[in-house]
């Protein structure tokens, strides 16, 4: 392959439909699917490694999987951040630009913690938003405070290997 | 283990260990707990000074720490921040059950991470291994059904829709786009959905096309003459590197396995038991002596145990397990 460039326009014209397909499939919604099969391409050129060439489709789902999580944690935290802020009087509501401000720092939040155990998370949550002691989050669960100590550790445990070893 | 990036390893390898990061962690988090312990503070001071290792580890944790705590804060109102990430984060897995994980469900969850953990494997695009069937509902309409260890990719482009079978068999129900034609190609042939529904099986010397409703066309096949075949309804094709043949109505229903069941008409024990192993692994075959008996019904796939099992009911046979995989049907003593 002469230049990178060269090679994503080759990936390109040969997958694009395929791959517009597959997420198609996932979406559901042919507007959004052609949105993500293009920041797939961009994310590709934006790499400096080039295993894709071996097993191109793969990589490619491999890059619009993610892609696709994405999409939907956001469509998800917008939903459920209107749901909770649905009944509160409208003086205490958020502006239009807060909003979007909001929803970015709690999608950062969410994808830092995402596959971590629901317990875990959980526990995580309530000690780091609400400031709860370990032992109301022990009562508030149902679990022992041991439990409780050992989730918000492995939940740091995990946003630091996510922030400092990938 | 899992093989893991070089770059990941180095990155590892040049930061604290793990065992440090954990300390670190049980530091901040006493600390935060036990405020007004007189001498905890001082404990801690001692750890980070005692090696270079420890002081990262601690500022890394630290500022981590602080970040995620501030942002948290930063949302406006109580429980607010806490709703929203539970909800969402409840709605995101399920969805990513139901939606993206359904072809793949098998390779467990470390792979929906976003890191860069088995994409070697995946390099069908639908796949079923022993055992498993599953069906998809493709964006035209049309409807693909894969059957045991079978695995399948998709090429939809303006010009055409292209399935092709890498190994086993699929069911396709036609979905309307006149404007593409819906083709599955095969080792052996091309084949035209043009209506209904018709079945490929691709075993290692010849694939089997049998149309179960509607009309197929076969465009591409070894006969020397090179025309176009159509196929009708109940009609089968067999076709080998060398043919392709009207194949003679056959001992089976072609499409029954869609439906979970094996449906036979006066099928030989042999051709039975070769067609039921290939939903279980293992080893599964029977005495030469009673190769010829042969059978007619209809057998659950659900559970190939129980369907043995109803063997000595209606023939003059015992099944003997050597192990659970291990399975010979012998003539009843």
């Amino acid at each position: 392959m002469s230049s990178p460039e060269f090679a994503v326009q080759a990936l390109y014209s040969q997958h694009h439909g395929w791959l517009n397909t597959w997420l198609r499939t996932r979406l559901g919604n042919a507007a959004d699917a052609a949105d993500l099969a293009q920041d797939t391409f961009v994310r590709l050129l934006q790499r400096s490694e080039r295993p894709e060439l071996r097993a191109p489709r793969a990589f490619l789902r491999t890059i619009a999987q993610g892609l696709v999580i994405d999409h939907w944690r956001r469509e998800e935290i917008e939903r459920a951040y209107l749901q909770t802020i649905a009944h509160l009087p409208e003086a205490e509501t958020p502006g239009a630009e807060a909003q979007a401000l909001i929803l970015e720092l709690l999608e950062a939040i969410a994808r830092m913690l995402e596959g971590l155990k629901p317990k875990v998370r959980k526990a995580f949550l309530l000690a780091q938003c609400e400031g709860l002691t370990y032992k109301q989050i022990a009562e508030q669960m149902g679990v022992s405070l041991r439990s409780v100590e050992r989730y918000v550790a492995d939940a740091l445990y995990h946003c630091y290997v996510l922030r400092y070893e990938s | 283990m899992k093989a893991e990036p070089a770059d990941h390893l180095q990155s590892r390898r040049n930061g604290p260990s793990q065992q440090v990061v954990r300390q670190a962690i049980n530091w901040l988090l006493r600390l935060r707990n036990h405020a007004t312990h007189p001498s905890l503070r001082q404990q801690c001071d001692t750890w980070r000074a005692a090696h270079p290792e420890h002081e990262l580890a601690w500022q890394r944790v630290q500022s981590l720490h602080s970040e995620i705590t501030s942002n948290l804060r930063a949302v406006p109102g109580a429980h607010i921040a806490l709703d929203t990430l539970e909800n969402s984060a409840q709605r995101l897995s399920r969805r990513q059950a139901l939606k993206l994980l359904s072809g793949v469900a098998l390779m467990g969850g470390a792979a929906w991470l976003g890191k860069d953990l088995g994409w070697q494997s995946w390099n069908a695009d639908f796949a079923t291994v022993t055992g498993e069937r599953r069906g998809y509902q493709l964006p035209d309409g049309t409807r693909l059904e894969l059957n045991t260890h079978s695995a399948a990719d998709l090429d939809f482009t303006a010009q055409q829709r292209l399935i092709t079978l890498a190994r086993g068999e699929i069911m396709v129900t036609c979905g309307r786009d006149p404007g593409r034609p819906l083709l599955v190609k095969s080792r052996h042939g091309l084949f035209e959905g043009l209506e209904g529904r018709f079945v490929v099986r691709q075993d290692s010397d010849c694939t089997r096309l049998s149309v179960t409703s509607g009309r197929v066309v076969i465009r591409s096949h070894p006969n020397s003459d090179g025309s176009p075949i159509q196929v009708e309804a109940g009609q089968s094709y067999l076709i080998t590197a060398a043919t392709a043949t009207l194949a003679p109505p056959l001992d089976m229903d072609a499409g029954a396995w869609a439906d979970g069941l094996i449906v036979t008409r006066n099928m030989r024990l042999a051709d039975f038991l070769n067609e039921v192993g290939r939903y279980r692994p293992g080893y599964l075959n029977c005495a030469a002596s009673i190769a010829d008996l042969r059978l007619s019904g209809v057998f659950r796939l659900e559970d190939t145990d129980k369907l043995l099992a109803v063997l000595p009911r209606t023939l003059p046979v015992q099944i003997r397990y050597r192990t659970r995989w291990w399975i010979t049907v012998e003539r009843l003593a």
